[in-house]
């Protein structure tokens, strides 16, 4: 009952936008974009919205926050049902494979600019969140916007109260739980360190950082009937560290989502593994020097760590049959107008996201950013390090949100001592996968 | 009692009543029946492909240890909420009786809490319980009592137990206060001329005088903790960690709207308005009867 009287005031919610909008721009396009982001990067894409409407006369484009992600998503695919879905809708990285798997609603936005007559290179985007967002055929599916990737963060006043270099983060898991003892030891914080995204992190981070697969089928590149198999020793050996060293504070959990952040900022933990959007936040609210480093690896399994894969959202492009080819060529004039260089500067400047392409991360270098803002490019050089392998460059399944949380509820069971770190996985691959199942029985039945 | 007026016709009483049915029918009836039918239903998140599957949802769901498992911890997080949110409002609305002098600004203070939103009240108390930043966490840290809702699963309940049965005190209170002030006086002067002590006079006088109001609000707040602590839940806990504090109707929520999974989420929905269902019969099978208007 909840969702469905959810469902009807989303859709009642979309009518009236577009009944309102028709009346005050007549010769105009109208072209709806929902975005799910908070703070300056909604202030930044919003105003990109009103430039693009000054810059020319035939469309005009409408951003509209909805709510963040989940909320967004829900009112988006509610509005798709009732045949009226925004144009443009940002999709955060968890559900894109429920996008992939369900591609009869969508265009790629590949074949948006194709449609347009619009030159578009897709290769400009960095290597991972390309990865992320293509088909195998290298078609790009959805435009990636703003893009993360996790990062360690440390500080450095704790790291001088305990003893250690300021200057040198911890590389490997060995030298961080050494730190992080040492911190206990000495008295310098009450926790060694935390971690935000749990299952973003020490699952989808840790297995590409270490070129583990999550799943058979390339990661679920290869199909829908992937079967998950991240319940191996290496990932084990991960969850029975962080159980181990929650033991004595060496390690504490701060709960789901960004919750973690709070005990960094607060000085309670000296190092939290956190999303790179979070810098911002972090050198707002942390009253101390911080350092970052890149996210730590086992060398008894890999010597040479991958690189991470990408969080945030992508733009995608909503296919219904209203659709005039009209409005599908303001979205790409209105997409292009977004991916240009100087634009992605501003938006990487303004809010701590990464420049989504090599040529905007060139543009910041060159005008030296990245010396005036020490730590900023670490995301990014973890992100373009090595050549992505099939387990690096990002995975593909339906419902992974969900799974997310499976994993979430998994492993904080085994947090509170109900089980151990094997039993958690294999719960949570047993789960995850009657999800899979599930989720590709009805995306089968979509095609 | 002879009826006094007459209306000529049909019409005007079809007329009178059609803004109620109507109220009715869009919010209740048409949602109800969208939900019978979409237990019936799998579905993708985007609703590209539609499939009449029966009963297979209802099978799902119920087959599901976990799911059985959130029904029992329903139960008990329902009684906790009505055992905390009860005993403490009686005794509020005992002393609140007596009280000759001022009497007014106490039961406005004792009843604000209820005007606060439940989001509003979990992020309250989740606040205060944050164990590093909330003071009852640093008093009970110095108490040596290591309180951490966020790993510990029966703390996570707690709070979420407290911060519902809280918000609900006030409501009970209101209840309370109206049904001892309804009994008169000379029943009480009675029993305390022929030597019967407080505890004496409540439990043989205004115990059993109060019983029907406690019987409803055993029922109002038995939906109160089904339904209506989704927003403490959402704010505080979100129904972690693990599952501990995932109630029947958080995971109807969940399963809908972040899962996307519709066909399941009305299988749960549809269970949820058969309990309220029974819920009801019951309320009016033994209220009524013991109610005398």
């Amino acid at each position: 009952m909840f969702f469905t009287k959810r469902a009807v005031m989303g859709a009642m919610a979309a009518g009236m936008i577009a009944a309102s909008t028709a009346a005050y721009a007549q010769q105009r396009t109208n072209i709806e974009v929902w975005i799910g982001l908070t703070g300056p990067a909604q202030e930044e894409m919003i105003k990109y919205g009103q430039e693009f409407n000054a810059s020319q006369s035939k469309y005009n484009i409408n951003v509209t926050f909805r709510g963040q992600y989940p909320e967004q998503r829900a009112a988006a695919f509610a509005a798709f049902r009732a045949g009226n879905p925004p144009h443009v809708m940002q999709m955060f990285d968890a559900g894109t494979g429920d996008m992939f798997g369900l591609p009869r609603a969508t265009v790629p936005v590949s074949e948006v600019f194709q449609r347009a007559g619009l030159q578009f290179d897709s290769s400009q985007f960095l290597g991972p969140a390309r990865g992320y967002y293509s088909r195998p055929d290298g078609t790009l599916n959805s435009m990636p916007y703003n893009v993360s990737t996790a990062v360690l963060f440390y500080n450095k006043d704790i790291f001088k109260k305990a003893g250690l270099d300021p200057n040198k983060a911890p590389a490997t898991w060995p030298e961080m739980i050494e730190a992080a003892r040492k911190i206990r030891s000495t008295g310098a914080a009450e926790c060694g360190f935390s971690t935000t995204w749990l299952a973003w992190i020490m699952l989808e981070q840790f297995s590409a950082l270490h070129d583990l697969p999550l799943s058979t089928e390339n990661n679920g590149r290869s199909g829908l009937n992937a079967v998950l198999n991240f319940n191996d020793a290496p990932r084990a050996k991960m969850v029975q560290t962080l159980i181990d060293l929650s033991r004595d504070k060496t390690f504490q959990y701060g709960g789901r989502s960004n919750d973690a952040n709070a005990l960094f900022v607060a000085g309670t933990c000296g190092m939290l593994l956190q999303s790179s959007g979070g810098h911002a936040g972090i050198a707002r609210d942390l009253k101390a020097e911080f350092g970052v480093g890149f996210l730590p690896h086992f060398p008894d399994i890999t010597t040479s760590p991958k690189n991470g894969i990408v969080g945030g959202a992508s733009l995608w492009v909503f296919n219904a049959p209203n659709r005039s080819a009209e409005e599908f060529r303001g979205v790409a004039e209105f997409l292009a107008f977004m991916a240009q260089r100087d634009r992605l500067v501003r938006f990487a400047k303004a809010t701590g996201f990464l420049p989504a392409t090599n040529e905007a991360f060139a543009a910041m270098q060159a005008e030296g950013f990245f010396t005036q803002n020490a730590g900023r490019d670490v995301p990014i050089l973890q992100l373009t390090r090595g050549t992505p392998t099939s387990n690096s460059a990002g995975y593909r399944f339906g419902r992974w949100t969900e799974i997310r949380d499976m994993y979430h509820e998994e492993v904080e069971k085994a947090l509170q001592g109900q089980q151990t770190a094997q039993v958690a996985l294999d719960n949570a691959v047993r789960r995850g996968n009657e999800a899979l199942r599930q989720f590709e029985r009805t995306a089968t039945a979509a095609q | 009692m002879e009826r006094k007026v007459f209306f000529p016709g049909m019409l005007l009483p079809y007329a009178l009543l059609a803004p109620q049915i109507l109220i009715i029918m869009v919010f209740f009836y048409v949602p109800a029946a969208q939900a019978l039918w979409m237990s019936t239903l799998l579905q993708d998140p985007l609703g590209l492909s539609v499939q009449f599957v029966g009963l297979e949802n209802f099978q799902i769901v119920l087959g599901d240890p976990a799911y059985r498992q959130t029904i029992a911890r329903t139960m008990f997080f329902s009684v906790a909420v009505t055992v905390c949110a009860m005993v403490p409002a009686v005794l509020l609305a005992l002393m609140a009786d007596r009280v000759v002098r001022g009497a007014t600004p106490y039961k406005t203070i004792l009843i604000i809490p209820y005007a606060i939103a439940p989001a509003v009240a979990g992020a309250l108390w989740l606040f205060l319980f944050n164990p590093s930043v909330g003071v009852v966490s640093y008093y009970m840290g110095r108490l040596g009592l290591n309180w951490d809702p966020k790993i510990d699963g029966s703390h996570a309940m707690w709070l979420i137990i407290i911060a519902s049965a809280w918000k609900q005190i006030a409501y009970n209170f209101v209840f309370f206060l109206a049904g001892l002030q309804s009994i008169p006086k000379s029943l009480i002067e009675a029993a305390q001329i022929d030597g019967a002590g407080p505890r004496r006079r409540f439990w043989t006088i205004i115990f059993p005088l109060l019983s029907p109001t406690t019987f409803f609000l055993i029922v109002v707040n038995f939906v109160y903790a089904f339904f209506e602590t989704f927003g403490v839940i959402h704010a505080a806990t979100q129904g972690g960690p693990g599952k501990s504090t995932e109630i029947m109707i958080y995971k109807v929520w969940y399963d809908g709207f972040i899962a996307q999974d519709i066909g399941r989420s009305a299988a749960q929905s549809v269970i949820l308005m058969a309990i309220v269902i029974g819920l009801t019969v019951l309320q009016f099978r033994f209220i009524e009867r013991k109610v005398h208007y």
